[in-house]
């Protein structure tokens, strides 16, 4: 095989591409502005805080514990506690958005610590506010428990055999006590994958997708003006027309997903990892672009169908691999599948990479999407072939 | 005649071609599915556990599971927990400690690690949710430790008293209420799902389709059609019925695999229709327009769906726009699809009817007009 030649072939296709223009509106400008939109749309959506009211009927101890255990140390950074005089208002508060939630402490609810039967404590939450909802009920949940064990110790020492004279004795003690278990809230030393650090891959490998319907459909146009047969009376090799090709795909997805990271990174502060670990599957994924592109030609028998399979295989390993969605979220059996695709493979590495797992991660999905390639390949090989002894 | 004539040709073209059947059919069932289960997903709070060891251990991961709105992932190890949390399947992790029951038995206080990765509002919600199912279940071993105290005994024998006294014994509830339970979003999962697909790809399908016109006019087709007895206004009609029919054959499918296999409800009958219609509508002027603008085929099926997804983001179709910034979600209705997704909460999360969405509706209309006008004047003036 002679390497000039092939890196002519190779050159001239992608210089080709460039000047269309339909070309790099797919490969650069598109995964760029969809990754600029969707960081606009998640890159604010961080630290939680909740405006929180509490209406106090009651004005006893337990209330001034309950708004103490609001205003203390452990939820100072999440919640702020406004005193509300009456219900109506914290309805309308809550309603209007302004409150994240609201508690409503019935009058008598001191008297609970006692052991008597007191009303509910309401917790007024808004449909639009979801999480201050369920953060409210939380808080409010391990308040009342700490309450109700308060009350039951006494019972249950009192049932256990103590004297019922020492029940006032009991009570005091018992609202000293707490309970046994204790969650301690630890940073787990690593990152998250952030929503932006996902679609910036997820879009750059989507539009990086788009490679093989160019791919295949150069392939057939040449081929019906002619270009084909023009070179194939060349004195070349046969093997140098498919590499050269083959390169150019291999180059214009390597340039495209490199671009999108560079940028992304510069700019969005998108995190891809290490450079050299996130460049190796950047390699790879374009590599499995070749395979993908040579078995759509070997399938396809004019460039229309060509076109229309390319989309097909474009959408369908884009919506099954993660592209669209973030795949974190999906049910296990979705992240199996994804798991059957070079492109969810390669997501899957870049995001381990940007939440700080170590360079190794990068192993296990640089075989997987090398497997892809090679089962690709060996179905080209095998239709390219029956095609022609045919 | 020939209007119909040009427009059926166009159909049966269309329709021949097994590719374009799969965008039509198969797409939209695999996108409703994919977006609805990961939607489905992204509204619950998760969290990792590993098991324990003991029958504590085992209740204690029963009481989390309880909360509402909450989902425990029960993982083999603390590194698998660990695993979940960076990949963001889970917002917390919780290490329920292996001598979690003999620690408890003796009388002793146990800290229980819950990993987080950054105050985010989901994670603190899970935080929050864990917190408030440990204190539960933390109630009647509190009671065992102090009535071993108080009466002797071990906190392990006393145990089981005090689950007995629990029911018995009166407690302070918290009683949820939504204030404005009657405003509803979109339902997370199919019902999201089905009509912001509906919208997505009737749009997206129609732009790329745009190709098909670029094509014919690079053909010389419609020179050729001018030359026998039909007239550019004919030609023009035939061409908005043809885009016309592909979108509401794709939206009629999407309405009837979203009820059939998805269990959608579309909200009221008329107003749904009506929707649909418009829609249709939208998209028609939309891929006419795009194949008056675009120069070559490639050009209309490469730029079309970037186009589509990037108005399909802004609109609310790939994720709830309650869920970002304010300012995006004024500047994504200057789209139709955010006006469309609009009108399809308000038919399937707020049982609305037509009088509900006829501001939207309007602002669709005069999307629709918009791009038609462009279209036609476009198509018109290429043809004459």
């Amino acid at each position: 095989m002679n390497p000039p030649t092939t890196l002519l072939i190779a050159a001239k296709d992608l210089r080709q591409r460039f000047r269309d223009r339909s070309a790099l509106v797919l490969v650069f400008v598109a995964p760029l502005a969809l990754a600029v939109l969707i960081s606009l749309a998640f890159g604010s959506a961080q630290r939680f805080h909740a405006d929180i009211a509490v209406v106090d009927n009651d004005g006893g101890p337990v209330a001034e514990a309950f708004t103490g255990m609001l205003r203390g140390e452990q939820l100072r950074d999440v919640l702020t506690v406004h005193p509300v005089a009456d219900e109506a208002t914290a309805r309308e508060r809550v309603d209007s958005g302004e409150l994240g939630a609201a508690f409503v402490l019935p009058e008598g609810l001191s008297n609970a610590a006692r052991g008597e039967r007191v009303p509910d404590i309401a917790v007024l939450t808004s449909v639009d506010a979801s999480v201050s909802a369920l953060v409210a009920n939380s808080v409010g949940e391990a308040f009342v428990a700490q309450l109700n064990a308060d009350v039951l110790s006494v019972n249950t020492a009192l049932a256990a055999g103590v004297p019922p004279q020492r029940a006032a004795e009991l009570a005091r003690e018992a609202a000293g006590s707490s309970l046994p278990e204790q969650v301690r809230p630890e940073p787990s030393g690593t990152k998250q994958v952030e929503v932006s650090s996902y679609y910036a891959p997820a879009m750059g490998i989507l539009f990086m997708l788009f490679t093989i319907g160019f791919g295949a459909r150069g392939w057939f146009s040449e081929r019906d003006s002619g270009t084909l047969d023009r070179i194939a009376v060349a004195p070349l090799r046969p093997g140098s027309l498919l590499v050269g090709k083959a390169l150019a795909t291999f180059g214009y997805g390597v340039a495209s997903l490199s671009t999108v990271a560079v940028v992304t990174s510069l700019a969005l502060g998108a995190d891809w990892g290490p450079p050299p670990a996130a460049g190796a599957i950047i390699v790879v994924m374009a590599l499995s672009l070749v395979p993908l592109t040579a078995l759509v030609i070997a399938v396809s028998t004019t460039q229309r169908q060509a076109e229309g399979i390319a989309a097909t295989v474009t959408f369908g390993l884009a919506l099954v691999g993660g592209n669209f969605v973030f795949l974190s979220t999906a049910p296990p059996l979705l992240r199996t599948i994804a798991m059957l695709t070079p492109n969810g493979w390669a997501l899957r590495a870049l995001t381990d990479l940007s939440s700080g797992a170590p360079w190794t991660s990068i192993g296990v999905p640089i075989l997987a999407i090398l497997a892809f390639c090679v089962v690709t390949a060996g179905a080209a090989l095998l239709l390219a072939r029956r095609r022609v002894t045919r | 005649m020939s209007t119909l004539a040009i427009a059926a040709a166009s159909l049966r073209r269309t329709l021949r071609d097994r590719v374009a059947l799969f965008f039509i059919v198969a797409l939209p069932i695999i996108a409703i599915l994919v977006v609805g289960a990961t939607i489905q997903g992204a509204t619950d709070i998760k969290v990792a556990a590993t098991e324990g060891r003991g029958q504590l251990a085992e209740s204690l991961l029963n009481e989390i599971e309880r909360t509402d709105g909450l989902t425990v992932v029960v993982r083999p190890d603390e590194q698998a927990a660990r695993e979940s949390l960076r990949r963001g399947e889970v917002q917390a992790a919780v290490l329920v400690p292996d001598d979690l029951g003999e620690v408890l038995r003796s009388g002793a206080t146990v800290d229980i690690p819950v990993l987080t990765t950054a105050a985010t509002e989901s994670e603190q919600a899970a935080l929050a949710a864990v917190r408030a199912a440990v204190a539960e279940h933390a109630t009647p071993l509190q009671a065992a430790v102090f009535a071993a105290d108080q009466a002797g005994g071990t906190p392990a024998s006393r145990l089981e008293l005090a689950r007995q006294l629990r029911a018995a014994t009166p407690s302070v509830e918290l009683r949820a209420e939504a204030v404005n339970a009657d405003r509803g979003i979109l339902p997370a999962g199919f019902s999201y799902s089905a009509p912001t697909m509906l919208v997505l790809l009737v749009f997206i399908n129609a732009v790329a389709g745009g190709s098909t016109m670029v094509e014919n006019r690079k053909l010389g087709i419609y020179q050729r059609a001018l030359a026998g007895p039909v007239l550019p206004r004919q030609l023009v009609l035939g061409e908005t019925m043809f885009y016309g029919s592909m979108a509401l054959l794709q939206s009629g499918l999407i309405v009837a695999v979203g009820a059939v296999l998805f269990g959608v409800n579309w909200g009221d009958p008329l107003a749904a229709t009506v929707l649909v219609l418009l829609w249709a509508l939208v998209g028609t002027g939309a891929g006419m327009l795009s194949g008056t603008l675009f120069r070559t085929p490639e050009q209309a099926s490469a730029i079309g769906p970037p186009i589509g997804i990037a108005f399909g983001m802004l609109g609310g179709c790939m994720w709830p726009l309650e869920l970002v910034p304010p300012a995006l979600r004024a500047a994504g209705h200057a789209t139709p699809h955010a006006w469309a997704v609009d009108s399809w909460t308000v038919l399937l999360a707020q049982d609305g009817g037509l009088v509900d969405i006829a501001v939207p509706l309007t602002v669709l209309a005069a999307f629709a007009v918009v791009l038609l006008a462009a279209a036609v004047h476009r198509m018109r003036r290429a043809l004459v």
